[in-house]
């Protein structure tokens, strides 16, 4: 079975993103695998540990500094891992899906992979787009979001939570799964791990992209939310603040 | 021209009240634009008369209304919006944040060929182009649609729409479509809701939690505080990572973003992956005894003090109080 697994690179949520003259300045800032994406990979490790017979390609569309992220995921386990270099700059959801589509296309041809796993959100810009986007251009099924997941003979059965519930979905492959908090308790890295990792290899796919984005980003800046806190002396003061100047009781 | 279309959608037949929300701010915005026409499409068997009063201005319809479409199917919903869409001729496409529409949205941006923008409020869509909160919401970040049609995924927002609801509203029967085998992967077997509480992401007021609970035991106060005020109990990601609450209550940055009209943070110090969250809440209310902590900052009325000490006192206030209403 072959399983491919999307993954790219965030800020730490912990590292303090500055702003510099106008600018955002990532100097401060480290950059880890997207916390969804760990679960991804972690799911796709189990399945291989328990049915064996398994492949797990990663693959990611970032930049140079993606084999870092590359490297993190061989040595959790992925066989082999794939850079997915494109000639033109990837900057919204859709030319992301796009890169990966094709460098997944390319890779596995004439074939598609059985699975595909991506976080269901990168932590950064949080757009939640790009892995439902990737499973239409493959023209493969997809569940975003799962929370959990167990193989029958013939096919996947997965939860969803979804508004107050739980959704039960069997889907059979090949499909894309994209992955929620709460689905695994992902690994750390062991020592073996990276040494093993130290002997495969990070290939590389080139891609054509002459697509325009769907999506243009034309400002960022700091976001100030303070607001001006009343203290109220006691529980009873909330309360008549509450009904009787925001009526919301 | 625009003809804006709205995705309405249904759960186990009943219209969600957030779909029927999101028509009525697109009805606002076709106003406001003029020379604009709403139309909505609903897929799956729904009771339509609840929805008689509920909604807004004028338009129509279009109702999928064939059994098998009761449960969510990606490919068969993608399929009758997409349909729609190109049959009328659309321009917008607007759904409510749900976790339907995040499945379907980005498919439909592909088939559609439409820039998809999320996290908007209604008037992004009127100066073309939505700003949200990015980096654990430490910075706004703006973005334009490049296409000429476009998807938006408007954000729950506590302001309620000024539209006066009861308008003219036609249902049209939309012709079933051919499916073949392969549209009906992935299948829904079943949907299970939880009994009781509204979902945080739908609830009107909120009663959330953090380390300052102290365990599981602390939230039963918040649960008899959301019951008195047929609220919802949230968490922070350290309740749930203690265990002490189930994922599904989690806001902030890898939880959910919420926006209800009234938002009790209570022993909830106030890191910034929390405050991503709550960006779209109404009122805040912060109780908390550090005096110095940063959800104060975010706050709008804040009371010091040991949440166990405190809250017991505002139930009884509250019990007191609602006696009287």
């Amino acid at each position: 079975m072959n399983i491919a697994v999307c993954v790219c690179q965030v800020p730490d949520t912990a590292s303090l993103i500055g702003y510099v003259d106008g600018a955002i300045d990532y100097s401060r800032v480290n950059e880890v695998m997207n916390p969804y994406d760990e679960y991804a990979l972690e799911e796709a490790v189990r399945l291989k540990e328990r049915f064996g017979g398994c492949v797990i390609t990663v693959f990611s569309a970032a930049s140079d500094a993606a084999k870092e992220v590359l490297r993190k995921a061989l040595a959790l386990g992925a066989d082999r891992a794939v850079r997915v270099s494109c000639s033109a700059e990837v900057s919204d959801p859709f030319q992301t899906a796009l890169v990966l589509s094709r460098a997944i296309t390319d890779f596995y041809s004439p074939a598609l992979p059985d699975l595909v796993f991506c976080g269901k959100q990168a932590t950064d810009f949080q757009s939640a787009q790009v892995p439902s986007m990737l499973a239409e251009m493959l023209g493969m099924a997809s569940v975003s979001g799962i929370t959990s997941m167990n193989p029958s003979l013939d096919s996947l059965r997965i939860n969803r939570e979804i508004e107050g519930g739980i959704e039960y979905i069997d889907v059979t492959c090949p499909a894309l799964l994209s992955t929620e908090k709460g689905l695994n308790q992902p690994r750390k890295t062991s020592i073996r791990g990276v040494m093993e990792a130290r002997k495969k290899t990070v290939g590389t796919v080139q891609v054509s992209l002459h697509e325009a984005p769907y999506v243009v980003m034309n400002a960022l800046e700091p976001l100030e939310r303070k607001k001006t806190c009343s203290f109220v002396p006691d529980e009873d003061d909330l309360i008549r603040i509450l009904s009787q100047k925001h009526n919301l009781l | 021209m625009n003809k804006f279309l709205v995705f309405l959608e249904q759960r186990e037949g009943v219209v969600k009240k957030n779909s029927i929300s999101t028509w009525n701010r697109v009805q606002e915005l076709a106003a406001l634009r003029g020379n604009s026409v709403v139309s909505g499409i609903l897929v799956g068997p729904a009771e339509i008369r609840q929805l008689d009063g509920a909604m807004a201005g004028n338009g129509m319809i279009y109702h999928a209304k064939e059994e098998r479409l009761r449960l969510y199917s990606q490919e068969y919903y993608a399929g009758v919006v997409a349909d729609t869409f190109k049959r009328e001729d659309c321009t917008d496409l607007f759904f409510a944040d749900t976790v339907m529409s995040r499945d379907l949205a980005p498919r439909l941006s592909v088939r559609l060929q439409a820039s998809l923008l999320n996290g908007c409020i209604t008037s992004d869509a009127e100066v073309d182009g939505v700003s949200r909160p990015v980096y654990s919401g430490s910075f706004l970040a703006s973005f334009i649609p490049k296409r000429y049609q476009r998807i938006f995924i408007l954000s729950s927002d506590a302001q309620l729409s000024s539209c006066s609801a009861g308008g003219n509203i036609d249902f049209i029967d939309v012709e079933p479509r051919s499916f073949s085998i392969k549209d009906i992967v992935p299948v829904v077997r079943q949907i299970v809701m939880r009994e009781g509480m509204p979902d945080v992401s739908e609830a009107r007021i909120i009663v959330a939690g953090g380390r300052g609970m102290g365990g599981a035991e602390g939230f039963t106060l918040l649960e008899q505080l959301a019951l008195l005020l047929g609220g919802a109990v949230g968490a922070s990601r350290t309740a749930v990572d203690e265990g002490w609450r189930p994922h599904a209550e989690q806001i902030g940055q890898t939880g959910k973003t919420v926006a209800p009209a009234l938002y009790f943070a209570c022993g909830i110090s106030g890191a910034v992956q929390h405050l991503a969250g709550i960006g779209s809440a109404g009122i805040v209310v912060a109780i908390n005894c550090d005096r110095h902590a940063p959800i104060f900052d975010v706050a709008d009325y804040g009371l010091t003090g040991d949440v166990h000490i405190v809250l017991p006192k505002l139930l009884d206030s509250l019990k007191e109080f609602l006696k009287t209403q």
